[in-house]
């Protein structure tokens, strides 16, 4: 009764899915392996675009999509850390409405918020530098169409991502096992790196994936706030897809994202019990 | 001393999380054609430029249409999903378990790139019809998650409770089993509407000729900036916050009602 109940129930989402999201990979798969500039799925099978992946200067957004991924993940969680450990010690309906209002900005669209940051970095007129102007005299220059400004970007927008995952992380933390380590001798170091990040670590590794994979695909804020500053990976497929239209380079390099992000996603979520962490 | 600090530090996080969307505001309110902070004459001129666009209304509606057919498909995939999910221990269910939660750790400009291959291989044009279903792709196993954490909290012997004193198993769902799921309902399509409603990566893919708001805005983001594109950005957001307070009412009222239910049940077995 219960084996039936539950393939029954999962059976819609589960034919969706393999539709919607494991059927379109497939057809990325393929596409990568056929000849490039064609659009023939009968066609011959070849690993040219492959190939061409790693000769003809791809190295390069891959890189710095890469590179902005890890550093975003970093970020955030020096960020989100202590936010979790404040929010989760003042638990009460103060902290209820400081976490409540750090989830509203998910909401509103990556579109408004980039745009917005864009406006407050703004050279001359914009919101900071013409604040500054008028009230201090103080004219200052702008990190906007830099890669630095990619980097705040991404980490404005993917900071609650980190930070939810974060706060049930640290919720699985007993405050006695603390006290017990103070009491025992531990310094603070000691604390942080022996108990509380091994007990907050489903938390912590599911916010770090989620930020990594929102990060590696990430073009909105390379394209509002960094100018030509930057080219990402996701920009790179983009163009074999227009402009260029070489719809096999574009497949294989989507193949080669996807590869990383298996890479990267699999080992992780094959060692965490989702149950244990969205159960209470 | 160190509780001050903390309020400093949580001040600032929220202060920094704000700022961008409070200079949209800012800078909706003048009709300069350049960008020019402080504004000498401020103005709503912005919004009124807006009302009477034509396309203001388009774009609205377009996004209006999305967002809330993927709220009705994924709440009704989901609630369906999330009892596989979390009700029922049955074998494969750990393996479900991680599948649905995929397409979360997938990148979603990649995906709307797949999905845009997807459905040219099957000579399917897209429209605002395949940007629904991209959307659900990524959307559905969120809403099955939301309503999954409120499952994990239902007691099944309730059910079988009710079918023993004689209700029918649309009285037990009706009356038993989709109250307690209400709260997740609602949670989940919130969830379901304002992401849907939020999205960029999935859409400009997937959507063909038509346009969605976070589109339109990042498009016209992306190129030059004019006074009425932050006054659409103010108004399509304030609208989703409008449907967020809405629903949130709603949630509120739903849970007074079933403690009032709950008080007056209470009375009625002490009396």
């Amino acid at each position: 009764m219960k084996q039936r109940a539950g393939y029954l129930f999962m059976a819609p989402v589960a034919l969706f899915l393999l539709v919607g999201f494991a059927t379109p990979i497939f057809i990325v798969g393929w596409y990568s392996l056929i000849e490039p500039r064609t659009f023939e799925l009968t066609s011959d099978l070849t690993l040219a675009n492959y190939r061409a992946a790693f000769t003809e200067g791809y190295g390069g957004p891959f890189y710095w999509s890469i590179l902005g991924a890890f550093a975003t993940v970093a970020t955030c969680a020096l960020l989100a850390w202590p936010t979790a450990k404040m929010l989760h010690a003042r638990a009460g309906r103060g902290a209820a409405i400081v976490t409540g209002l750090i989830a509203v900005p998910i909401f509103v669209s990556e579109s408004v918020r980039l745009f917005g940051l864009s406006l407050f970095l703004m050279p001359g007129g914009g919101i900071l530098a013409g604040s500054l102007k008028a009230l201090f005299g103080v004219s200052i220059g702008t990190v906007l169409n830099t890669k630095i400004a990619v980097w705040l970007g991404l980490v404005y927008v993917h900071f609650p991502f980190m930070l939810f995952p974060l706060l049930l992380g640290v919720a699985l933390i007993p405050q006695d096992r603390i006290d017990a380590a103070r009491d025992l001798g531990a310094s603070r170091w000691q604390v942080l790196r022996e108990i509380e990040l091994p007990l907050a670590l489903p938390g912590l590794a599911i916010g770090a994936l989620l930020t990594f994979v929102l990060c590696i695909g990430a073009n909105a804020e390379a394209a509002i706030l960094g100018g030509q500053a930057v080219t990402v990976v996701t920009r790179a497929i983009e163009q074999r897809f227009s402009y260029a239209q070489d719809w096999p380079m574009g497949a294989a390099l989507t193949m080669l994202v996807t590869l990383v992000t298996a890479l990267v996603v699999f080992p992780v979520l094959s060692r965490i019990d989702l149950n244990r962490l969205i159960r209470r | 001393m160190k509780k001050q600090l903390q309020a400093l530090w949580l001040t600032v996080i929220l202060v920094l999380l704000y700022v961008p969307i409070l200079s949209v505001i800012l800078a909706s309110l003048a009709n300069t054609r350049y960008m020019r902070f402080p504004h000498r004459n401020w103005s709503i001129g912005a919004y009124t430029d807006a009302f009477s666009q034509q396309e203001t209304l388009v774009l609205h509606l377009v996004s209006l249409k999305v967002a809330a057919l993927v709220t009705l498909l994924a709440l009704v995939l989901a609630t369906l999903g999330a009892m596989a999910f979390a009700r029922y221990d049955w074998r494969g269910r750990s393996i479900y378990q991680k599948a649905v939660v995929l397409p979360i750790f997938f990148p979603q400009p990649v995906l709307g790139l797949a999905l845009l291959l997807f459905f040219s291989a099957l000579g399917i044009t897209p429209s605002w019809k395949t940007a629904v279903f991209a959307h659900l792709v990524w959307i559905l196993p969120i809403v099955t998650l939301v309503i999954s954490i409120r499952l994990f909290g239902y007691d099944p012997a309730q059910e079988d409770a009710a079918r023993d004193l004689g209700a029918t198993r649309l009285q037990t769902l009706r009356e038993v089993t989709l109250p307690h799921l209400a709260p997740g309902l609602i949670s989940g399509g919130l969830f379901a509407f304002l992401l849907s409603w939020s999205n960029l990566p999935l859409s400009i893919f997937t959507t063909g000729a038509d346009t969605t708001l976070p589109e339109w805005l990042f498009s016209r983001v992306a190129t030059n900036y004019a006074p009425v594109v932050s006054a659409i950005a103010v108004i399509g957001t304030l609208a989703s916050v409008l449907f967020g307070l809405v629903v949130l009412a709603a949630l509120w009222m739903q849970r007074r009602a079933a403690r009032q239910s709950s008080s007056a049940s209470a009375s009625i077995s002490t009396a």
